[in-house]
């Protein structure tokens, strides 16, 4: 084949790569944007003057749940990271340095935890924390989030502890320091970034989950996810309304996803392929 | 000054530290359930006013399952579900990824462009589908009603065989994104002097992907096809915002089924019994998984 019509091919798989992507994306923002009465004409009227921040309005009332449920999810995915975080961070440091009998074992049983379907553990939990009064609590959601989230975090921070150069460690144990002074002053320290990626990844995570979300809350820590859920639920669906609410709950996370997609890729993508 | 026994002792020490939180946690939030997972199968539970009522009942929550025809057809459309989503999405990731790493597509837009629906809510997904979906306003008639293939709105969402592989369009759309990113990198990782010395023995482009590509990706393929396997197991949010398991229950899969008995018919041994089932699935593959995993890190050890 002629290297021009290979370009062509490949720039043409491109574009159409493109828009299979992005089309539905922008539909879904379009179609937020636009009034019911534009949207149920045949064809669609898609006339710019028509469009309204009127859908948007609309959900963010504070009868409608879409906004505690962004706060929810917010104070949710927090926590649940940053649990993740200092309680992960510890045990990766460990597995990846600190010589523990097992941690290979370890190791794998933590990445087989990772395969487990939620409704495994979802019906024991239920039955329990529904006896200690812990669902439809932030806290019952936040532990039930570290089942999934703790193990992801162990695994992408083990990777990186183990790049670390074992020499620092070295430098600084002949200095006389102990090993927990070295991992709060050595290793910390230039482990910032990869433990705030990581942090970002487990709140992408968390902000999204609905499969526990369904089970374990009913009227106070409603999730965003869960309160766009009920208005596709209506009888008679406002497709407007319900778009605004998708795009108010995605842009928060795909915009953390883009900002941040040089970490994502190196960490958890490298990470999923290499052990 | 210490002594490098007391050093090492103290790291030991450390590590024993450091790991207790991590996996008290766990043992809370996953040993325990799944252990109790498994003790609730072989249980007859019923709700007695407050409390629960539990009383042994053997493999009879098994028993029923095997009786159960919606169990049987519902484990049916699970593999027929999970066997085509994994096809189609290593298929199109492979696609796109070989695209991407051609210099054309190394463009830091591509990579934002695979990161949207990776990272979009799988709650947001699916309301969109279900709007482009929609039989009467969706863009999805509009578009085939103006190119002239049909001239009446399809109903996409309404007949059994349809409405499950149009959920299974929607999950693909969203899940080839991410096994592109893992083939793009497993691509990355093959050396370019194979490439160079296949070249050099006269391969064209096609010998030069069977022969060095392919293989190159095998670990990478291997993985990717046992994560969107788990992941096409689990298949739950599309199902409950597009069809809630109708027409007919054509659309419940294993997953649905269990949450389905479990919390709507309170029926909670046989709701149990079901996800044991998935978690045999899974397991197996998770161990596929590791399998796959293992080959490097020895090679790493020893080179």
């Amino acid at each position: 084949m002629p290297r021009y019509l290979t370009r062509f091919f490949i720039r043409f798989g491109l574009a159409t790569f493109t828009l299979l992507s992005l089309g539905p994306v922008i539909w879904s923002v379009v179609t937020s944007l636009l009034p019911l009465s534009a949207l149920t004409s045949r064809p669609p009227d898609l006339n710019p003057l028509n469009i309204t921040l009127e859908n948007y309005s609309l959900v963010l009332d504070s009868s409608r749940g879409l906004f505690s449920g962004l706060i929810n999810s917010f104070i949710i995915a927090t926590f649940t990271s940053a649990v993740g975080l200092v309680v992960g961070s510890m045990a990766a440091y460990a597995l990846a340095r600190l010589n523990l009998p097992g941690s290979n074992k370890l190791l794998l049983m933590i990445l087989a935890t990772q395969m487990f379907p939620g409704i495994v553990i979802a019906i024991p939990l239920f039955l329990v924390m529904s006896r200690t009064h812990l669902v439809d609590t932030h806290f019952g959601l936040i532990a039930v989030y570290l089942s999934f989230i703790l193990p992801i975090v162990i695994w992408i921070l083990k990777g990186f502890f183990e790049s670390v150069p074992m020499e620092l460690e070295r430098a600084a144990a002949v200095d006389g320091a102990s090993p927990i002074q070295t991992f709060r002053y050595i290793v910390l320290p230039i482990s910032l970034p990869p433990l705030f990626a990581t942090g970002v990844f487990a709140f992408i995570e968390a902000w999204n989950e609905f499969f526990f979300a369904i089970i374990l809350t009913r009227i106070n820590v409603k999730t965003a996810s869960i309160a766009i859920a009920e208005f596709s639920g209506q009888y008679q669906t406002l497709y407007g309304q319900m778009l605004a609410s998708a795009v108010l709950a995605s842009v928060p996370v795909v915009a953390l996803a883009i900002i941040f997609r040089r970490f994502i890729l190196e960490g958890f993508v490298e990470g999923a392929i290499k052990a | 000054m210490q002594s490098s026994n007391d050093y090492n002792r103290n790291r030991y020490h450390l590590g024993l530290w450091f790991t207790a939180p991590a996996i008290i946690v766990l043992l809370i939030v996953l040993a325990y359930p799944i252990a109790a997972s498994l003790i609730l199968s072989f249980l007859r539970v019923r709700f007695a006013g407050q409390g629960l009522d539990f009383e042994f009942y053997g493999f009879t929550n098994y028993a029923d399952l095997l009786k159960n025809q919606l169990f049987r057809e519902a484990l049916f459309r699970s593999v027929y579900f999970t066997v085509v989503e994994v096809a189609g999405v290593i298929f199109l990731a492979l696609i796109a990824a070989l695209m991407l790493n051609h210099p054309l597509g190394r463009h830091a837009f591509f990579r934002v462009v695979l990161l949207v629906p990776w990272a979009l809510s799988p709650v947001a997904n699916a309301v969109l589908w279900k709007w482009i979906y929609n039989a009467n306003y969706g863009i999805l008639n509009q578009a085939i009603i103006g190119l002239g293939l049909t001239q009446e709105n399809i109903i996409w969402l309404g007949s059994p065989w349809l409405a499950l592989n149009m959920i299974l369009l929607a999950d693909v759309w969203k899940a080839v994104p991410f096994i592109a990113l893992l083939i793009l990198a497993g691509l990355q990782n093959i050396p370019s002097y194979l490439y160079k010395a296949a070249r050099l023995d006269g391969a064209n482009t096609w010998q030069q992907f069977v022969h060095v590509t392919l293989p190159g990706l095998k670990t990478t393929l291997v993985i990717s096809i046992v994560l969107q396997s788990i992941w096409a197991l689990k298949v739950f949010d599309l199902i409950y915002v597009l069809t809630k398991g109708s027409p007919a229950d054509s659309t419940v899969l294993l997953n649905y089924l269990s949450w389905r008995e479990t919390f709507s018919n309170l029926d909670v041994g046989y709701g149990a019994a079901i996800a044991n089932v998935l978690f045999v699935l899974m397991f197996m593959l998770a161990l596929v998984y590791i399998r796959a995993l293992r080959p490097r890190r020895i090679k790493a050890k020893d080179g």
